[in-house]
Order: C-alpha cells, then structure tokens, then sequence
C-alpha cells in the first residue's frame, strides 16, 4: 500500500473523481453507514452506499481487492441477517457484534484507503483551497499524508531490527517492548521531519503570498453522478424523518 | 557575491555539533566553490549560512556578517532567500514535500505564489533541460536515490536562483547517478550559477570546482586549485582526511584470508515480493567463512533482497546452509546480522553500555566493556545512543552484533556520506570481523572501501549472479571497469 | 546574543510550525493506533480511554517542547479528530479534538509555554479527544438502541449496554483526562530519559 500511497500512478483508468467528491463519499459513508443515521428505516440504504466504494476499487484496477472487500462485506452483512435468529447466548453476541462493526467500520475504511492511494498532496491541497479551508490547516494536513508511509517505513525497519536481536513478544525484554520500539521510532522521524522541513522552507513554504495550486481539478460526469446519489440519499432520509 | 565576514557560530544546547569559527571567505558570481574537510568540520554549517537556514531554522551564537550581494542573510527571511538561493541536501527520500513528481517540481514556484503560466513555462524548460521526461507522473516512492536527487535539483532549479548551495548531496547515491549530478552541476556553472558543494566525494566534482576550500575543526584551514588537489601525496591527502580525487584504484589489496574455511552455501535462494516479478534468484552459490565480500550491482539488481533473505528477514527464501547446517528463518536471525544503513533504527536503549548489555544472553558487564574498548566506544558508555554520530552508532550497532555472537555479517552502504578517515576505520573493522572468521557481505558502491578491506565480490544483476570473483589482480580490473562502466552510462 | 529569529517572530505560524505540527501529528497517530487498533474489538473499547491517552502522553509531551507559539495545539487536536473522523470513527470526534485541542493550548498560553507542570495538565486535557471516539455510544443512544432491538433483538441490546452501561460516560470522560495526566507524567520522564539525552528536545 506504501507505493501507492498519495499518488496518481495509483489511479490510471476508471472513474476519475474530485477529491472532494471523495471527500464527500467519506463524510456521507461516515454519516449513514458508520453513524446510523436515518435509523432502521434506511436499512437499505446502508448496502447501497457500501456499494460505491466496491465500483471504484474494480472499475481503478484494483479487482482483488474490490472483490475481497464485497466478500467482506456480504459475509457479514449476510451473518447478521441469517445466521443470528438461529443462535443464541454469549457466541452469537460476540459474533453479532464483530460482523455489526465491521459492516459499519468496513465501507468507511475502504472509502478512505482508497482516498489516500489516488489522491496526491497536490490534489488534495488544491481541493482544500477551493473549499476556502486556510493554509494553517492545509499544509500541516499535507504533511500528514505525505509523511505517514515514512512513518511506517521507519517503524517497519525497526520491527526488523528487532527481531534480529531477539526481542519480540516471543522473545527477550518483552516488558520494554514497546519502549525499545517507539523510542527509535520517534528519534528518528522526528529527526526527518526537521530535514523534510528545511527542504521545504528553503523552497519558500510559508511565505506571505497567496500560493499557486497548478494541480487542475474540476467535476467531471461521475462526480455529478456520485453527487447526485449523495443528494438523493439526503432527501429520502429526510423524507423519512 | 556572497561575503563572509569574520563569521562565527555555535549551535545551541547541541554540543556534538561543530559550529564555525572565524570565517572569512568571498564568493564571486558564477564561481563554484567545493568545501571539503571531515565530518564535523563545519563545512556543512558554512552552507547553512549561505542558504539562510542559520539563523532561521538553527538557533544558536552567531557572530559577524554573511553577506548576498551587500544584504545580510541573517535579515533576510527564508522565503526570500529562496528566490535566490537554491538548496539540494544530503538524503534524497526526506526532501519531497510532494508524493509526485510533478507536483514536487512546482512546489517552489507554487510556494512563492508564481502565475500558473509562469510555473508551467519554468517547469517545462527544467524538464527539457535536465532530461527529466522519463521521471514525470510517478510516485516518489518508487524512485530509486539518485532519479530522488534528480527530482530534487529540478525542484531547486525552477525556481532559477542564482546561487546553489548543495550539502553532501552525492552520499547516498550510486556511481551512475553521481555522473548524472555532476552533468547536472555542470551545466549550472555555464549558465552562470554561484555553486557552493560540502562534500567528501572529490573525484567527480574536482575539475568542476573553480577553488577548493579545505576545512578543519570550523576554520578554514586552506585553499587549493583543482591540479593542486590531484597531484598532492596521498599520504598527505590522507593526513588531511580527503578521499580520493580522482577515480581511480590506488594500492594493492590483501589477500589475506583467515577462519576455520566453515562454507555458506546458498541453494535454490529465491523471493519475490508479492504481485511483482522475481527479486531474487541464485540456483545455488557457496561462500567462506573469513571472507569480506562485496555485494555490487545497480539499483534494484537484487542486493538488499539478498541481504534481508540471509538475514532470515524474508520468509521462504530457499536454502541457507551453514557449515553443514541447515538454517531456518529462525535461526538466520539468531546467527545473521544487518548493519542498516541508518543504524538510527537498530539502537533501542538508554545508553551505550545497556545498547551491548541488552544483545547478551548472560549480562556480563566486563565482557561488554572489553567489546566496547575494541570498537573505540568506551569514553561514551554513559551517553545516550541516539546521541552519537553517524559513525559511533555504526560501531556500537557492530558491537552489540559482536556481543550477541553473530557469525554472519551483512552490512547495508556502511560508507555512504563517510570521510576518508570514517571510512579506513568501518574498513578496519571489516577486517578485524574477518580475522576473528565471521563472514561479511558488504553491500556498497564505494570503491575506496572494497578496495581497503574486501576478499570477494559479488556482483548481482536482475536478482542473478552475474559474476563471482575473488579480488586477485585480475578480479581488481574487473571491479575497476565495472565502475567505470557505470560511471559511463547514461540513465 | 540569541538569533533564533523564527522562535522569536512573535504570534504567527510560519512554514516550520505548520511541518512540525503535521510530522507530530502523525508521530502521534501511528503510536496511538497500536492501541487503538483494540477497538474493533467492540469488549476492548473502554479500554482505548486509558491506553491511548497513557502512550499518547509521550510524543505529545515532545511535540510540547517544541510548540512556542498560540494554536500549534489546537490545530493538532483539530487534525487528529478529522483524520479520525475520515478514517471512520464517526462525526463527534472532530469537534472534540478541536475542543481538547484548544483547552491545552489555553492551559500552555497561562504558562507561557514553559511550565512544566501545566504541560502535564495540558496532556491531561488534550488526550480527552479520545472521548470523541466513545460519543456514538452516548449521545443519541436512546435511538441508536431503539435501531439495535429492531434489529438484533432485546438480549443482544441487553448485552451491549450492559458493556456500556450510562454511568460509563463520565467515567471514562474521567478516564481519559487522569490517564492523559499519567501519560503526560510517563511522556516528561521519557523526555528526560530518553529524547533530552538523544539532543532532539
């Protein structure tokens, strides 16, 4: 996922959407499916959404993953539904419980995974700017998205250092384990963020001039399609209410 | 012009950083300036005063005037600099803002609140001068170092400063892309641009540079011209701590081969990464203990596949076998050690001696001290790791591997960004691992090193062995014109 | 004489602290997540309102050193609540990392930044965003139970509020405020052991 993370070569055919359609898609997933709005009455919207996230991750590429997130998905949307009458006691609550989570937890996870791996910083930024979001939340934003995957290359790098010497639950000091781990891994982030920071001041960040976005994003077809479903899921939510 | 007049600095509350003192120095437009000396001489300081960075981004003492055309850089805020100043540093991956390469070459411009016009027009003729087409539209993350250090002088030369300052910005790259910058400085200096590089590789800037500043302990210590540079006594360059000026093999090597000839054999040692094509694959090999050898290729050949597979860090990687033992992935790691290239990762206590004590089945203090005497450690026990230099940390990652009783070495670019005297002491302690019979694979591309200390080489191409040779007279011209080829070609 | 011209430059955020706030965010996040990952486990979820806070105290009492300045706080909590928020984690909590954000920033402004004492107590309050976490279970209960028993059925109702019973609210509000100020009290002697000595303070 590293490779792909925050990049366009991560999107190259399918359905070409403005980050902040997907943003939307994620505010609207986060809403109705992860919060529940809309009740019981809107049970059927909630497999709807979910379906979104499943047309983009196959018509992008990614099929092996669109199909292992519907089976996923169905798996325990469908545990809810058939399984649960013909179980009882503490098994069936646990099991009704994880297969609820995830069908609520799921569609959301895999809307932002794949928001993050094709959209670039650039993409991004330019959509905060038109969403007239200030600069003070958008650049230190960006550096979260670009410097996350760096994050995780250093804690992996680590992890293996680790068990080259040994330590590891299964093995030596595990009462320190997680300070042997996050120590190191702090020390040397923080140490290249001060790097990624000087690259970026000695290239004019900061200054008090309104900054140039070239990155072109606008609204395509699928975008008033998606928004249009968006809007559509309002109104009948509402229309219920 | 840039102007330093009776400069001195000291960095605040960080005592292991040498600052300057007392420089004085005048840089005419359109000169390149080389600043050479060991680590810690200051050099790169100096390129912090010229870019703005001191007093702006390192607090600290300051004293006297750094001048950019009669304006001090000290009153100049960062974000005006920029416009005239250009930087490229020393580590290639932590200097993108950006996750794509296009974004990242407009980052600057796009900064400074240029036209939109203006950007596409500037990135445009940077692309077409620089050669940078193959490069667009990819993600950063899957560059190799040196397309990275391209990207990241294209970034500084859209913006079409007319000073750039460059800080060690060949140390993690390979032979070949170490041509492609020095094409890349190269053409900077015909278009007329001040050029100031910190730097320890001297061979592929030397007849380039217009004067070589030589630093030592923060002060200025002399000046030479290019010729002067070559043909000094090595024994004197050596004295002064330089590397090579020229590339070329410079002394015989030892042959001298110790161990109990214990054999590593390597069969059917094939990976892959998932979804991607074969990383690796060595049908069988055999190696000895007591060797040092030489890992080499070009970016993506195999090597750090190779490394991680020995170290048992990759799963189902084929047979390992070691003095007629098996080794599972288990036991690699019980029996292998990788010194990583930042070795920032592999230290994880509260002090040095802990750092050993922790690698010990049995605590044993006394024999932890004898370790850390050897290796040069025992002033700093008390010190925090993560404190140390680059060099010291490499060290103490090695003893606590020693401490551990590990027999198989593997060392990632152990040299990258090293002076002349850091590099003889990693090469002493090659060495000394080999007397004591361990095996050592040394993954790098400095020829300095595997020249001082290497047996053997390996030279992988497309995760195969392309060539196995022991470093007899034969096996050095091999060595040699395998680099030089590289050097040659054009990425 | 001291040059140190960016800390000096009064009141606004330059390029600097808008990277450093991104660069700790993450540090944060990813240290968290360890624990965090506990929730999806729905019994494990009371839990996060004390590991979180506890391990989140130690980067944050770094990222505390290195924040002079009006706001680095509270755009940091704000972060972290949208980025919850986006990975799924519901709406209430990018309201209340702005909230806990900005109560911490107010706590460091009355000392000026430097004291060491209101750090820990700004600890205290910032790692209460992790109560956004636990708002849905709450707020708006009453319904999202009512959806649950049409649903699943009265035992299973039972059973889950029995987990989350109302008197958990304060509770683990408590929680994560007491475990933020323990966090805070481990991040400082991590500090003082590690990250001083190790010259990154």
């Amino acid at each position: 996922m590293q490779r792909e993370f925050m990049s366009r070569e991560g999107q190259i055919k399918g359905l070409i959407l403005d980050p902040r359609t997907k943003l939307l898609l994620i505010l609207m997933i986060s809403v109705f499916v992860l919060g529940g709005a809309g009740g019981l009455k809107l049970f059927i919207l909630r497999p709807i959404l979910s379906f979104i996230p499943f047309v983009m991750l196959v018509t992008s590429g990614r099929v092996g993953q669109g199909m292992l997130y519907a089976l996923a998905y169905s798996t325990c949307y469908f545990a809810q539904i058939v399984l649960l009458p013909e179980m009882t006691g503490m098994g069936s609550a646990f099991i009704l419980i994880m297969s609820g989570a995830f069908c609520r937890f799921l569609p959301g996870f895999v809307t932002a995974y794949f928001f993050v791996s094709t959209t670039t910083v650039s993409e991004f930024m330019a959509a905060m700017e038109r969403m007239h979001i200030p600069d003070k939340i958008t650049i230190p934003l960006s550096v979260v998205f670009r410097f996350t995957p760096t994050v995780m290359e250093e804690a992996n790098a680590i992890g293996d250092a680790m068990k080259m010497r040994g330590i590891g639950i299964f093995g030596r000091k595990r009462k320190k384990l997680f300070e042997y781990r996050i120590i190191p891994m702090i020390t040397c982030s923080a140490k290249i963020g001060d790097n990624l920071s000087q690259a970026a001041l000695t290239r004019g960040l900061g200054a008090p001039v309104k900054r140039t976005n070239i990155c072109n994003i606008g609204f395509g077809f699928w975008d008033a399609v998606i928004i249009c479903i968006c809007i559509l899921v309002v109104v009948w939510s509402i229309a219920y209410m | 012009m840039i102007e330093f007049c009776d400069v001195s600095f000291s960095y605040a509350g960080d005592e292991n950083v040498d600052g300057v003192k007392n420089i004085n120095l005048k840089i005419k437009d359109g000169e390149c300036v080389l600043l050479c000396g060991e680590s810690g001489c200051g050099k790169t300081t100096v390129t912090r005063l010229v870019n703005g960075l001191i007093p702006h981004f390192y607090g600290g003492n300051l004293i006297g005037s750094v001048k950019y055309d009669g304006r001090q850089v000290s009153d100049i805020p960062l974000y005006d600099t920029a416009m005239t100043t250009g930087s490229v540093f020393q580590n290639p991956g932590t200097q993108f803002f950006n996750t794509d390469t296009d974004s990242e070459l407009a980052f600057g411009c796009e900064n400074l609140g240029f036209g939109k016009e203006e950007i596409k027009r500037r990135v445009e003729s940077t692309v077409k001068e620089m050669k940078l087409e193959p490069l667009l539209g990819k993600s950063i993350f899957n560059l190799s170092g040196g397309e990275k250090q391209k990207i990241a002088c294209g970034s500084v030369n859209a913006l079409l400063p007319k000073v750039m300052v460059l800080d060690e910005p060949s140390s993690n790259l390979d032979v070949a892309s170490i041509s492609d910058l020095r094409n890349i400085i190269m053409n900077w200096k015909k278009q007329g641009k001040t050029i100031i590089v910190a730097e320890h590789r001297l061979y592929y800037l030397v007849d380039v540079a217009d004067r070589i500043v030589y630093m030592k302990d923060g002060i200025i210590k002399g000046e030479f011209t290019s010729e002067e540079l070559i043909n000094m006594p090595n024994e004197k360059r050596r004295k002064m701590g330089l590397r090579r000026p020229t590339f070329r093999l410079e002394k015989k090597m030892d042959y001298e081969i110790s161990g109990q000839g214990k054999k590593l054999v390597l069969k059917d040692f094939c990976f892959s990464y998932r979804k991607k094509q074969e990383a690796l694959n060595i049908p069988s090999a055999e190696f000895s203990t007591g060797h040092v050898i030489a890992v080499i290729g070009r970016n993506g050949a195999g090597k750090s596949t190779f490394a991680r597979c020995v170290c048992g860090l990759e799963k189902r990687s084929g047979i390992l076998d070691f003095g007629g033992k098996k080794l599972g992935t288990g036991d690699r790691l019980k029996t292998c050690y990788m010194v990583m290239q930042d070795t920032g990762h592999q230290l994880f206590t509260e002090s040095v001696l802990d750092e050993v004590l922790l690698s010990m089945e049995k605590e044993d203090e006394k024999e932890a001290l004898l370790i850390l005497e050897r290796l040069d450690l025992k002033e700093y026990i008390d010190r925090h790791p993560q404190s140390l230099s680059g060099g010291q940390k490499q060290r103490l990652a090695i003893a606590s591997a020693l401490a551990a009783k590990k027999e198989i070495f593997v060392f990632d670019e152990p040299t990258s960004g090293l002076d002349f005297k850091h590099m003889e002491e990693v090469a002493a302690i090659l060495r000394e691992l080999k007397e004591k019979g361990k095996t050592i694979f040394v993954i790098t591309h400095d020829i300095e090193l595997i020249e001082s200390c290497c047996t053997d080489v390996l030279q992988l191409e497309a995760g195969r062995i392309a060539d196995q040779y022991p470093l007899d007279e034969m096996g050095e011209q091999k060595l040699f014109d395998f680099f030089s080829n590289r050097k040659q070609e054009k990425k | 004489m001291d040059m140190n011209v960016t800390q000096a430059e009064a009141g606004r955020l330059g390029g600097k602290d808008l990277i450093t706030i991104g660069v700790y965010t993450v540090i944060y996040i990813v240290i968290i997540s360890v624990f965090g990952a506990l929730g999806f486990i729905p019994i494990f979820i009371p839990l996060t309102a004390v590991f979180c806070p506890l391990v989140g105290g130690i980067p944050f009492m770094l990222y505390l050193t290195k924040t002079k300045k009006f706001g680095m706080i509270t755009i940091m909590g704000t972060l972290i609540g949208v980025i919850m928020f986006v990975m799924g984690m519901g709406y209430w909590i990018a309201i209340v990392g702005f909230i806990s954000g900005l109560i911490a920033d107010l706590v460091m402004k009355a000392g000026n930044y430097s004291s060491a004492k209101l750090s820990v107590l700004a600890c205290g309050f910032f790692s209460m965003w992790d109560f956004g976490n636990l708002m849905p279970f709450f707020v708006g209960r009453e319904a999202y139970l009512a959806t649950l028993e049409e649903n699943y059925g009265a035992e299973y109702v039972a059973n889950l509020s029995s987990y989350m019973p109302m008197w958990m609210m304060p509770v683990l509000l408590a929680a994560t405020f007491i475990f933020g100020i323990l966090g805070g009290l481990l991040g400082r002697a991590m500090c003082k052991k590690h990250f001083e000595r190790a010259g990154i303070v």
